[in-house]
């Protein structure tokens, strides 16, 4: 065993000896219309690399890509340095990033060692606070209205049929697969985007056609079709992962847009008209359930199955419009939702606990709650990170909201006092 | 194709270390879901609990490892209040909708660059298991030798792993066993079949139900601190939601509200999952391809697994919802 490690342990180190080297990044930092930090590479700046008795091991200059690779002959403590006076005359190197940077042996964690030079303003800190708010409160709009969208359909559901859908955030990821999936073949995404809402439709029909009035025929209970939901989120979510594979990708259109500043705010046509079209739809799904007969039904089936049923309403039907719109209007948000972030296999079920959040926030089961909820979760959500919450833990907050509205206002903001327990 | 390889491999898990602690977990999911009718869909979160409350004893406490046991129950117990006191005097829906959202929660806070200082972030906690092994080797295991016979040989090692994790699954089973013949196992049940009756008979329902879940969490965390120490290492995506729905998958497989469900169900998932993930494996030994169009290759063969696997608890809760032991009596409760 010991020989055995002796060989391959040489082996491994002759052939990692030759391709070690480190690969000095200088970039300008700067932001992107959307506010985005974007960092631009700087071409043309010596970096020299000595190695620790301070000998030069060797020099060379960016490319366009501002990437300067030095081989060096093993892992060891080397110091790069950058040389300041072939920087730009514009860019000074940021305070962050000294010019001489000491790396050490057990900082190679591949054979390729990534030093870094930055220069100009951390751009994360720099514009005002006002700004930033405005900016986060832009950002939090549009996740409130694609989260809204999203969660019509689960709480209608829940409030129809008693069922808690768990498999919710899987039509989104659906809708804006489908969506991809034309995108991809070469239909522009404004025809590629339609034909997804109208597969979420189709998608919501025959789950309902074909699973779950089924279930609700056979007496399954509702605890049980909860699990089932469980179990079908688990086997979309594999399927989306199996057919899309593991990396986020975007739609073609409308990738690299320019923003154009609006006050205090800097907005891609794309996000605006998203955030348009979201609002506009919001609005006409919100009239519908006011003002048209299925509306008015939707809302009476919602209210009490039974009582809605000896009126003559035919809440079998309700319900099935119910999983068609909601499919639909699912499907739209994961489009938005790809445009606005990027497609990926587990987009929706990130969203899932935002959308339960909303909806218990606005009142589980009730329709304009959703709408509300929804909205309020997603600009809060944006607006925790000013108020320092990491960005990878902006969810947390919502579930805060969660526990404290269950602990004052169980019943929503906009669910009648009724009982919940 | 060699069946035999197949059978062997998912032999070994039917009775192997996954399959051990995943029993663990579902004894006390069974605890809440099965006897007491509580939504938890985040087993997993207590899970993570023990784990890294173990976790944390070495590395940055720097204390004996065996404090870890009492604060890895101590989290869990604050979990369970914190799920349970919003929760509990509501519709049980919402407790499904706590329970999932916090254990994403716990997820995203120990993997976070933010408490990187407390949790180790993505690259998660290691050392603290040597006490543990330490044990093994002063009963006179020898942990670089090899056990066993037949098919069934392990490392002393994994057998430590085995012996530990089989004997917890007795005790909480035994315990669990016990407590579900108790008058206050029978309150539980009771509860889970009408909580007006029960609280017209006089008992308090919230603080039952808050037991329940607490203990149910309590030995869901020990599940976690035996993952954490047969594989010497915490790592924060070992407790994905996934993890929560398949100790489900096992427990409806078995059958809930049953002590021997709870144990063979888990069995019985890593039986499965792993014959066909090892049948997959050398059925597509090169892509299948239709044209242009790569339907499966061997890459995908883990991905189409959990796909079958939760095509499998949709199967199940439609057409056999008491699974293999259960009482399809018991399974029927409603959860407005």
């Amino acid at each position: 065993m010991a020989a055995l490690g002796v060989i391959v342990g040489t082996g491994w180190s002759t052939a990692s000896a030759q391709d070690v080297s480190i690969q000095a990044q200088v970039k300008d930092q700067q932001r992107d219309a959307n506010g985005r930090v974007d960092n631009q590479p700087v071409p043309g700046v010596t970096i020299t690399v000595l190695d620790a008795s301070g000998a030069e091991v060797g020099t060379a200059v960016t490319d366009d890509k501002g990437i300067a690779l030095i081989p060096v002959p093993s892992r060891g403590t080397y110091t790069v340095r950058i040389d300041e006076s072939t920087l730009p005359d514009d860019k000074a190197l940021s305070s962050e990033t000294p010019a001489e940077q000491v790396i050490s042996e057990d900082t190679f964690v591949t054979s390729k060692r990534i030093v870094n030079f930055f220069t100009g303003e951390n751009q994360r800190e720099s514009t005002s606070g006002f700004e930033r708010v405005a900016q986060r409160l832009t950002d939090g709009i549009r996740l409130g209205l694609i989260i809204a969208m999203c969660s019509v359909g689960l709480s209608l559901i829940f409030g129809t049929t008693g069922l808690t859908n768990f498999a919710h955030g899987e039509l989104v990821t659906f809708g804006a697969m489908v969506a991809y999936f034309f995108n991809d073949l070469g239909l522009h995404i404004l025809i590629a985007g339609p034909l997804a809402i109208v597969a979420g439709g189709l998608f919501g029909y025959s789950a309902d056609r074909f699973a779950f009035a089924r279930f609700r025929k056979r007496g399954i209970g509702l605890i049980s079709q909860m699990v089932i939901t469980l179990g079908m989120s688990i086997a979309l979510k594999n399927f989306f992962l199996w057919r899309f594979g593991g990396r986020d990708k975007p739609y073609l259109n409308y990738t690299n847009q320019v923003g154009t500043e609006i006050g205090p705010i800097t907005i891609t046509p794309r996000d605006l008209i998203v955030t348009i079209l979201a609002i506009v739809v919001l609005l006409s799904v919100a009239l519908t359930l006011q003002y048209t007969r299925l509306g008015k039904a939707t809302r009476a089936v919602s209210d009490n199955a039974d009582l809605a049923s000896s009126t003559g309403i035919d809440s079998a039907k309700v319900i099935r419009i119910i999983w068609v719109a909601g499919g639909a209007l699912a499907a739209m948000g994961g489009v938005f939702r790809g445009l606005d972030e990027q497609v990926s296999w587990d987009m929706g079920t990130s969203l899932l606990f935002l959308m339960f959040a909303g909806i218990t926030l606005g009142g589980l089961g009730s329709a304009y709650g959703a709408l509300v909820g929804g909205f309020v979760v997603g600009v809060l959500v944006e607006i925790s990170t000013l108020l320092g919450v990491p960005t990878e833990l902006k969810t947390a907050p919502a579930l805060l909201i969660l526990i404290l509205i269950l602990l004052v206002r169980p019943q929503g903001i906009l669910g009648r006092a009724q009982r919940v327990g | 194709m060699d069946i035999g390889a197949v059978l062997e491999t998912a032999i070994l898990q039917f009775i192997g270390f996954n399959a051990c602690y995943y029993a663990i977990a579902a004894i006390g999911l069974n605890v809440q879901f099965g006897y007491a009718g509580l939504l938890n869909f985040g087993q997993a979160g207590f899970m993570a609990a023990g784990a890294y409350g173990l976790g944390q004893t070495v590395q940055i406490f720097e204390i004996s490892l065996w404090w870890g046991l009492l604060i890895g129950i101590g989290y869990a117990t604050f979990l369970g209040l914190l799920m349970g006191v919003p929760t509990l005097r509501l519709r049980s829906d919402y407790l499904a909708i706590v329970t999932i959202a916090s254990a994403e929660i716990v997820r995203l806070v120990v993997r976070s660059v933010k408490f990187r200082g407390q949790f180790g972030g993505t690259d998660g906690l290691t050392g603290f298991a040597r006490a543990y092994q330490q044990v093994g080797v002063d009963l006179g295991l020898d942990l670089a030798g090899q056990y066993g016979f037949w098919i069934f040989t392990f490392s002393g090692r994994n057998l430590w792993n085995l012996i530990v994790g089989w004997t917890l699954v007795a005790i909480f089973g035994t315990i669990v066993w016990l407590l579900m013949r108790s008058p206050w196992g029978r309150v539980l049940k009771a509860i889970r079949e009408d909580e007006d009756a029960v609280r017209s008979l006089g008992k308090n329902v919230y603080s039952y139900k808050m037991q329940a879940l607490i203990l149910g969490g309590v030995i869901g965390s020990f599940a976690g601190m035996m993952l954490a120490l047969g594989n010497a290492t915490v790592q924060p995506d070992n407790f994905s939601r996934d993890l929560t729905f398949f100790v489900l998958t096992g427990l409806v497989l078995g059958g809930v509200a049953k002590v021997t469900g709870s144990i063979v169900g888990p069995m019985l998932f890593w039986f499965i999952y792993s014959f066909l993930d090892s049948f997959l494996r050398q059925l597509i030994d090169k892509p299948v391809r239709i044209g242009d169009f790569t339907l499966i290759q061997s890459t995908d063969v883990g991905v189409v697994v959990f796909m079958i696997m939760g095509v499998l608890l949709v199967l199940l809760m439609v057409y056999r919802p008491q699974g293999l032991f259960g009482n399809r009596k018991e399974m029927a409760f409603e959860g407005r």
